[in-house]
């Protein structure tokens, strides 16, 4: 009996330490956890509902860096008025790194317009960007009045103000500016039909009740795949691999740098310095993770660099910021 | 195919039905709380359990609705509200069993015939309900459906119309669906400046719900109560007999049809649809005077209508990708997270998936039966629990079904200032159903409606120039001037009747 206790000991005593091992190999590059931090689950905070691509993109991040930093996360869903709703949650919380807030670029155009008074930049820190994409404009696979950029322009302006383009209209989103600045250079007039749910848009072009779309690649993935719609034109400097065959707004003729669509993780300002480079470099290290690389890549997410770190993030927001700024002045909002 | 090869689906079955039939079954939860609940344990699951378990809460969620507006007048989800109208007074009337039997029958009965029909035709269905249906042809059925149903639940349609009206001007709180502008967000009130993101979010029609009905129920039993005029509703344990259910055959056969109609469009649902079969009901009945006093047609008309509606809702989530409401929207979601994406190609890539949910629902419908007519026998005995024990359990549940929501605080209060609001409707005769309507209707309305707009260049004729928006749009009209002398002919009567 003694003997048999003995052995159940020395194997529990074993998978300690392999367990030590493994866990020991998975933090390799990470920094010290800071003292007595971690030791409790983490909330992050996602401002949009369940199921959403916020949402997958928070559960996802939140399981990589669970395997990778051995960190615990409960993810919570605070949905309302085009993500501001969860703001006063975020800041209402301690400044000890336990809340991390998911956001997108929304967050961004928001402040710079004076819907929020936070500036992602100042007010809190973006650990770190884990997805950023481009935009394209797409048609019904069956479209027969155009099937290219080419014949597009031709049909816009041979009918201007007819054509309908399905947009997430928030009065200066990074659709109407991306479009505003298109029209202009290209001299188009596209009516833009602002829609509050993103799925609605697909209904609508697949449906024919509009004649194009603006959107991320990522999101459309099924209808691509599916056959039923297909992109024209790439809101990008150069041509990326997957969509060889599909000409850049740049090519088209117009000189701009399109902003981009990203989703990252925040803390507010205040965090203790080495909470936040903890927590920066777990989700460098989440980024890394294979579970989570072929998540980014189901969503279209590997074919430009989306990744970028506390630095690289705040240049981000700020250059969209600027961007934001000009544009709506040029606008009149 | 094999939904039962295990014990584990057996166990993640049996465990989905009776847990959205308790979560359903709780005033102040539903099963959007259990969904939520659930979703991040459904990531390590297999993805035909995880899609099976929130197809099998979807059916018994809805089903499970009915059974505290019939017994405590407090609809489980906005699609149960009509349910309350003849369920509630069959209580008081100690024939709870009946009530609850033809609301379990008519749940199964529409969700199977909303099955049977998904399978067979979810690709065309979808194809045809996208192409007809752009943003006016929506308006103009929910024009429709506003006209027809706003006088449901009110003492005379003019208090109706006013309920419905406030609705719709709450659904205006939050951010505007076309340019994102946050509306009554920001403002002064008595000469003290406010500021709120929260309000930003909009008023939520759950814990509005939640208030009219749950904790306005309980202020209007305690008060009773305390006046001494209370009286305990006997629990019947009564089945509804064949005959009855025979003589119901049409009013079931028109909600199957209006409940599949409205849940194939993306959006509409299931509380519309509710709505519509009610009041199609009373207008075509024979006993279109006891409406509102218990007759069993409302109750079945109610349900049959709303459990179509569920299920034809998974129309176009699986066909298209496209959600219509909260839990289609975790549905799509669950499917993502185990890399599927619904839509077209999802019959080709993952065709085996689609029949599980569809066999889950045909099950779960069928066994909500057999679970029904054990619960006509069992849950009726809720009613001899004293009100004082029940009621803090009531109002504890509605506090964390609100916060649930969206873990928003404000939703808290606005479920108490509901609460209040409700008690003073009903003892006024105003319509608290009305006000929900209103507000739901009135989302998805400005929604359609502003992209209507859009795309006919800001010109009303538009609407008239496309055949069906046109036809509902004169429908709608035709039927709010048949109410006003309807209401007009009803007073004349009752004077008539005083001299």
């Amino acid at each position: 009996m003694e003997h048999k206790l003995n052995e159940v000991m020395k194997s529990a005593a074993a998978a300690v330490a392999l367990s030590a091992c493994a866990s020991l190999a998975q933090s390799e590059g990470l920094p010290a956890k800071p003292a007595g931090f971690g030791d409790r689950p983490l909330t992050m905070i996602v401002p949009f509902g369940p199921g959403g691509g916020s949402d997958q993109l928070a559960r996802a991040m939140a399981k990589a860096m669970e395997e990778e930093a051995g960190l615990a996360f409960q993810v919570v869903n605070k949905p309302g008025g085009g993500g501001t709703a969860a703001i006063p949650d975020f800041m209402l919380a301690p400044a000890d790194g336990y809340t991390v807030l998911e956001h997108i670029d929304n967050a961004v155009s928001a402040y710079a317009n004076g819907d929020i008074r936070e500036n992602p930049a100042v007010d809190w820190v973006p650990l770190c960007m884990t997805q950023i994409t481009f935009s394209q404009i797409y048609i019904r696979a069956d479209e027969d009045r155009f099937t290219d950029w080419a014949a597009f322009v031709e049909f816009a302006k041979a009918n201007p103000g007819e054509v309908t383009m399905a947009n997430l209209g928030r009065v200066g989103s990074m659709e109407l500016v991306v479009m505003h600045q298109l029209s202009e250079a290209l001299g188009l007039d596209v009516k833009q039909i602002a829609f509050d749910k993103p799925a609605e848009r697909y209904g609508a072009l697949i449906g024919g009740h509009v004649d194009v779309l603006f959107e991320q690649p990522g999101d459309v993935r099924s209808f691509l795949d599916a056959g039923q719609m297909k992109p024209i034109l790439t809101f990008l400097n150069d041509r990326p691999d997957a969509f060889a065959g599909v000409p850049t707004h740049r090519e088209s003729g117009a000189d701009f740098e399109a902003l981009t669509r990203f989703r990252g993780f925040y803390v507010k300002s205040g965090v203790p310095e080495d909470r936040v480079e903890y927590l920066a470099a777990a989700c460098a290290a989440g980024f890394e993770n294979a579970e989570y690389a072929e998540f980014n890549r189901k969503k279209y997410m590997h074919l430009i660099d989306s990744y970028r770190d506390i630095e690289g993030s705040i240049e981000l927001i700020n250059g969209a910021v600027e961007t934001y700024r000009a544009m709506y002045e040029q606008l009149g909002i | 195919m094999n939904l039962f090869g295990d014990w584990h689906a057996l166990l993640i079955f049996t465990m989905g039905l009776l847990g959205g039939m308790i979560f359903g079954a709780t005033p102040g939860v539903n099963m959007l709380t259990l969904g939520a609940v659930v979703l991040p344990f459904t990531v390590t699951m297999l993805p035909e359990h995880a899609i099976m378990l929130f197809s099998v809460i979807y059916c018994a969620g809805v089903f499970g609705g009915a059974i505290t507006a019939i017994l405590f007048n407090i609809p489980g989800a906005p699609e149960n509200a009509p349910t309350c109208f003849d369920g509630y007074p069959m209580t008081l009337r100690g024939e709870s069993g009946k009530a609850i039997g033809a609301a379990v029958s008519c749940s199964a009965i529409g969700g199977l015939a909303s099955v049977i029909l998904m399978m067979s035709a979810t690709g065309a269905i979808a194809g045809w309900a996208i192409r007809a249906f752009g943003p006016q042809e929506i308006f103009a059925l929910i024009f429709f459906g506003l006209a027809v149903s706003a006088s449901i639940g009110a003492r005379t349609l003019w208090k109706g119309w006013l309920s419905v009206m406030a609705g719709l001007l709450i659904a205006t709180i939050g951010t505007d669906p076309v340019g994102g502008i946050p509306r009554f967000n920001e403002g002064s009130l008595l000469g003290l400046s406010f500021h709120s993101y929260y309000l930003s979010a909009g008023i939520h029609f759950i814990p509005i719900i939640l208030g009219f009905f749950a904790v306005s129920e309980v202020f209007a039993q305690a008060m009773n109560i305390a006046i001494g005029t209370r009286e305990r509703p006997q629990a019947g344990l009564e089945f509804p007999s064949a005959a009855e259910f025979w003589r119901v055959r049409w009013t079931m056969l028109r909600s199957v049809a209006i409940g599949f109609f409205a849940g194939i469009l993306p959006g509409i649902g299931a509380t519309l649809a509710a709505f519509l079969g009610y009041s199609q009901a009373q207008r075509w009945s024979r006993n279109r005077k006891n409406f509102g006093k218990g007759e069993i047609e409302g109750v079945v008309a109610s349900e049959t209508a709303n459990n179509a509606a569920t299920g034809a809702a998974m129309i176009p989530l699986l066909a298209l990708g496209l959600p219509g409401g909260a839990l289609t929207a975790m549905m799509m979601g669950i499917f993502q997270i185990h890399g599927m994406e619904p839509g077209p190609l999802i019959f080709i890539n993952s065709g085996d998936l689609v029949w599980v949910t569809f066999a889950a629902m045909f099950w779960a419908n069928l066994l909500i039966i057999f679970l029904g007519w054990l619960q006509t026998k069992t849950v009726v005995h809720l009613l001899r629990i004293p009100f004082r024990w029940l009621a803090p359990g009531i109002l504890m549940l509605a506090i964390v079904g609100a916060y649930a929501l969206r873990n928003l605080f404000i939703d808290v209060w606005v479920m108490f200032i509901a609460g209040i609001a409700g008690y003073l409707l009903r003892r006024t005769g105003y319509s608290a159903a009305g006000v929900v309507l209103g507000l739901i209707l009135g989302k998805l309305g400005e929604s359609a409606f502003t992209k209507s707009m859009q795309l006919m260049d800001y010109s009303f004729l538009g609407f008239f120039e496309r055949p069906v928006a046109a036809a509902l749009i004169l429908l709608g009209f035709a039927a709010i001037g048949l109410s006003i002398a309807g209401e007009f002919r009803r007073r004349d009567e009752q004077r008539a009747l005083l001299d």
